[in-house]
This record gives C-alpha cells, structure tokens and sequence, in this order.
C-alpha cells in the first residue's frame, strides 16, 4: 500500500528524492502519511484537491482488496 | 499522413498553416523551410511564397505511450491485479485498455476508480505541459456502455420533463458525464439543458425551452 503511493506522489513531483511516505498499520485501519517538499505540495494536491481525491480512491480500492481501509494524510 | 507541404506569405503563415492542418501547436511539429517568402516590390511585383514542409515529432510520443503504459501497469500491481495493458495512439489521445480479471474493482461506482487511474496517469505523462496528451483508460468497455446509459437517462428524463413541465435535476455528474448528456439533448427544440453548482456538485438540469425563457 505503502509502495503504491510512494510510487505515484514520486512520479508527480519534481523532487522525487524528498518524497517521504510513512505507514501507520491499525487493526483495520492504516493511515499513510505523504511528505513530499514545499513545492511541490501542490503536485501532489492538484487542481481543487483533484489529485488528492484520485490517490485516495485508488488507495480505497486496493484497500477493499485486502478488507482493510487506508487514510491517506498529506502532511505540510 | 507523414508530412504536409504548406504556403504563407511568410514562413510564420506557412507554419501556422501546418498547425492548423495537423491540429498541433508549433512545438510537436518538425518544420523544413523550403524556400523564405519575398514580400516583393510594393507587396505585388515579384512576391515569393514562403513555403515548408511540417511533419509531427515522433519521438516524444512513443516516450508518452510508454510511460502510460507502464505506470499504469505499476497502480495495477499495487491494485493487486493480474490485468495486462494495452495502449493505443490516437492522435492527441493515448488509450489505455485494461483487460482484467472482470470484477469491477477496477471501474469502482460510477467509474470513480477508473477515472482516478485516468486522472494520475495523465498528471504523470504530462508532467511537461508541451505536446499534452489526453489519457483514456477503459476496461470491459465501460466507457462505451457509460456513455449509452447516460444517454438513455437523459431521453428518459427528457421526457419526463415535457410531461411535467418542470425543470429536472440530474445528479451531480463529472464534466465528461455532464457533456454527454447536454449533447444527447442538444438537437431536441422542445428541450434545453444547463449545468447548475460548482465543483463536485455541479449538476445538469434539463427544462423545456418555454419555461427558461421566462426565468
């Protein structure tokens, strides 16, 4: 799960290197937390939280694979 | 097509002239100068037409369709599929066709899943905004059959509102889903349709020409 977003946010940013993505396991929860640098947040938000809202749906779907569910939390 | 040859009076004409047959801004074309325009003496006595030859740059293309290709198949794994890709040019358009397993994971309600996918690969491959691609990712052909059964529902609501004569609310829509249904109804004269509320909220409302009018 961790992977996935690592690999999309790294893939968005222009600083792939500060891409920092950490994974908090609950029993059915995990929240992710993305840290991606100062400028290039808004990579990683997009256009009115667009980008946001499509990597949480992905991670909601693959998420219901496993019957787990997944916060994603992009820390500034 | 491989290339065109076009004429202006100057060789910015003749470029512009190319851009507009291949639909392309300057950048994705790779332009020859045949021959300089003359502007001649006075603009009528021995004028020359600036003329060159425009063909579409090929290589940052194939790049695109690689790069989708593989980030795509890279969110699949993280979905935990076995789905393979395929990936199709279509001028400015890269299809991505998902053949998976056939559970609809990959769609989500309403496509939402589908559309997310769409939406973080197009943000991948056109990281640089020159030579803009639009990404289409479909699977089990739902796009297609999205698109019938919003046209069925706007011929249903449609009637429905000559019935009642009353304005009808459709449900929130994405723009793509909104455009269908405005075009759906577009050539009926008795019917008009318009998009109401902002962002994720936005919805189509279809009323009858008469009633606008008076609003």
């Amino acid at each position: 799960m961790k992977d996935l977003v690592k690999y999309i946010a790294k893939s968005l940013v222009d600083s792939p290197d500060e891409v920092v993505v950490s994974e908090i396991e609950g029993e059915r929860t995990s929240v992710i937390e993305l840290r991606v640098a100062k400028e290039d947040l808004g990579k990683v938000i997009g256009k009115q939280g667009r980008t946001a809202r499509a990597m949480r749906t992905i991670l909601s779907a693959a998420s219901t694979k496993i019957n787990k569910r997944s916060v994603l939390e992009i820390i500034e | 097509m491989d290339f065109i040859e076009t004429e202006g009076k100057t060789v910015e004409d003749a470029i512009e002239k190319a851009c507009q047959e291949f639909n392309l801004s300057e950048e994705m074309l790779d332009i020859d100068v045949i021959s300089d325009g003359a502007p001649g003496l006075f603009g009528f006595m021995g004028t020359k037409k600036a003329k060159i030859k425009a063909s579409i740059k090929k290589v940052e293309v194939e790049d695109k369709l690689e790069l989708a290709k593989k980030s795509l198949e890279r969110i699949l794994v993280g979905l935990r599929t076995d789905a393979t890709v395929d990936v199709k040019n279509d001028g400015n358009k890269i299809l991505l066709n998902i053949n998976g397993d056939g559970s609809g994971v990959l769609i989500g309600r309403r496509g939402r899943t589908l559309d997310a996918m769409q939406h973080i690969v197009d943000k991948i491959v056109n990281r640089s905004l020159k030579d803009r691609k639009r990404i289409i990712i479909d699977t089990e052909r739902y796009r297609e059959r999205r698109i019938e059964s919003l046209e069925n529902l706007a011929l249903k609501l449609g009637e429905k509102v000559k019935k009642l004569g009353k304005p009808v609310y459709i449900t929130p829509l994405n723009a793509h889903d909104r455009r269908i249904i405005h075009m759906t109804l577009q050539g009926d004269d008795q019917l008009a349709t318009t998009s109401k509320g902002d962002g994720l909220l936005r919805r189509v409302v279809i009323s009858t020409k008469k009633s606008r009018s008076f609003s």
